[in-house]
């Protein structure tokens, strides 16, 4: 357990899925080195197969406690390998007459954007933007033989020693979550690093700076005015991505609520019931769901009365100093 | 082998399900003889031993190693390795030892092309302190060993270890390796001066035996790091 721990939080409420995040991450972080293919940041559309593909069947994580060995690693053709481009060909040897990949893909992260479920008029889908968890109990770290992944003390961010890794990628199986990585370059495991170096400067970390839509807060779980605690612990409306992997995940969400008009009943009238189903939502971020929608609701309609809302003020989040607690 | 301390390395994992593995280790270990498990250095002033197809190789004795499945050591390994024995050889030429290792296998994986895929392999381990006292289960912290890694992307590594999950590279110019495929699966050799920098390996220079153990690594199988096939004793070379 570290001293202090760094936690995220995203509200599903606002997020566009521009993918400026995933885009701040790749060029700060991925576009080089082995790293091409990997998306440490990512969004994808919910439902969807998202990033890897099939990620919540991949297995992993903890059962009662019990580190499960069960996990797979995602093959390339899971995550889309990093295709290129004919641009020169195209644009400057005038030997094509369109911008083709030199490979046919076949699967990329956000490969199926916008498909989401559900029939015309009914489809429903939302973005759900994923990154590492920095999990309190990570599943990774107790899966490497050779101790080659630690939490940081002063921040519980989750980091491999580059130099013990030797690449078995047992981290690989046992995150959850998917997101892990092989560097087929160098022959080690890699992941998000939460923008550490930026963080010992006292700057947010890029997917989170970067966030058009401002839906991401960050801070430490233990700073009592910060919006991380006041929305986990306070009005307890941020819930952790799959509880029941038993990592204990530092990436809280607010569940989506309303982000697409009501359905439409047979008749073409507008149903009362929600267009996304509360299980498919509980699914994800568990029993308490119904309860954080409950909370939010009540604060949103307070705010349409014209009466004050600590909540809402605080998931607008004004200011960076607001969204960030630093 | 040390019995005892194999067991106290066994409770400090928490591995209580190996019991019966235990005891048959044991009984193994009963019934060995102290001379059985020798393989005889074939001692040259020239000629070439680093090819394992070099014609010198057909006059070296040759020793049939039986391997069992590792001890674990994480709870994370898991599976059974497939390999179930090799061929191995020792040639001392000049001052190099030349050690050769030959073993079925079918598949032979070469590259890791992709996230999931693993290559085969091969390693010897020698006690740095030349005691057949030292666990021959990656040592541990008052007694390191020294690995010879070979692997078939063309990957050879020098290692240290002290214990269960301490194995760390560290550069030795020396060694060399170098493999065919044969009929049945891969003939390999290794080979590194017999005197090394302290902090290098174990220094074989002057030895009239040196305890030496053996693994392999099927890639087809997701073998690699404590998945694998062993000795689970010392074998002793004899120079």
């Amino acid at each position: 357990m570290s001293k202090r721990q760094l936690a995220y939080v995203f509200d599903l409420n606002k997020c566009i899925g521009c993918h400026t995040c995933t885009m701040a991450c790749k060029t700060l972080w991925t576009d080089r080195g082995g790293r091409e293919y990997m998306y440490w940041n990512n969004v994808e559309t919910h439902p969807g197969r998202g990033y890897p593909m099939n990620w919540q069947q991949k297995g992993g994580g903890f059962k009662n406690g019990v580190l499960q060995t069960d996990g797979k690693i995602p093959p390339m053709e899971a995550y889309g390998a990093a295709w290129k481009y004919n641009f020169a060909e195209t644009l400057l040897e005038g030997k094509s007459d369109r911008v083709v990949p030199h490979e046919k893909p076949t699967y990329g992260p956000n490969w199926d954007e916008d498909e989401g479920a559900g029939e015309f008029p009914n489809s429903r889908y939302f973005y759900l933007p994923r990154i590492c968890n920095h999990c309190s109990n990570p599943a990774c770290l107790a899966a490497c033989p050779n101790k080659a992944i630690y939490k940081r003390e002063e921040d519980g961010l989750v980091v491999i020693d580059q130099e013990r890794c030797r690449g078995y990628r047992y981290c690989v199986k046992a995150c959850p979550y998917g997101k892990v990585y092989f560097n087929l370059q160098t022959q080690k495991s890699e992941k998000c690093i939460g923008c550490y170096p930026r963080v010992e400067k006292g700057e947010a970390p890029a997917c989170v700076k970067q966030c058009t839509g401002r839906i991401r807060f960050w801070g430490y779980r233990d700073d009592k005015n910060g919006p991380i605690h006041k929305l986990v612990d306070q009005w307890k409306i941020a819930l952790p991505l799959h509880a029941e992997y038993g990592t204990q995940p530092n990436v809280f969400y607010v569940p989506p609520m309303n982000v697409t008009p009501p359905p439409f009943e047979e008749d073409g009238r507008l149903s009362s019931a929600p267009r996304i189903p509360i299980a498919d939502i509980e699914a994800l971020f568990g029993p308490r769901t119904k309860e954080a929608l409950d909370t939010l609701g009540r604060e949103m309609q307070k705010r349409r009365e014209a009466k004050p809302s600590e909540l809402t003020d605080i998931l607008i989040g004004f200011t960076n100093k607001d969204r960030y607690g630093i | 082998m040390n019995n005892s301390t194999l067991m106290k390395q066994l409770a400090a994992i928490g591995m209580v399900a190996l019991t019966a593995a235990t005891a048959s280790l044991a009984a193994s270990a009963a019934l060995a003889a102290p001379t059985a498990k020798t393989i005889q250095v074939m001692s040259v002033k020239d000629g070439d031993a680093a090819s394992p197809q070099a014609a010198i190789w057909e006059k070296a004795p040759a020793a049939q190693v039986a391997l069992q499945p590792a001890f674990p050591g994480h709870s994370s390994i898991v599976g059974t390795p497939v390999t179930e024995k090799l061929v191995a050889q020792a040639i001392c030429l000049g001052d190099q030892l030349y050690v050769k290792l030959a073993w079925i296998d079918r598949t032979a994986n070469t590259v890791i092309g992709d996230t999931n895929k693993f290559a085969d392999g091969a390693a010897v381990q020698f006690p740095v302190n030349g005691k057949s006292t030292t666990t021959p289960f990656m040592g541990d912290a008052n007694n390191a060993v020294n690995v010879w890694q070979w692997r078939a992307d063309g990957r050879t590594q020098n290692l240290l270890a002290k214990g269960f999950s301490t194995a760390m590279t560290v550069p030795s110019e020396g060694l060399k390796s170098a493999s065919v495929r044969t009929d049945s699966g891969w003939a390999v050799v290794l080979s590194r001066p017999l005197k090394v920098k302290p902090d290098e390996g174990a220094n074989l220079l002057g030895k009239s035996t040196m305890p030496i153990a053996f693994a392999a690594w099927d890639g087809e199988n997701e073998e690699r790091d404590g998945l694998k096939a062993v000795t689970l004793e010392w074998w002793q070379l004899r120079f």
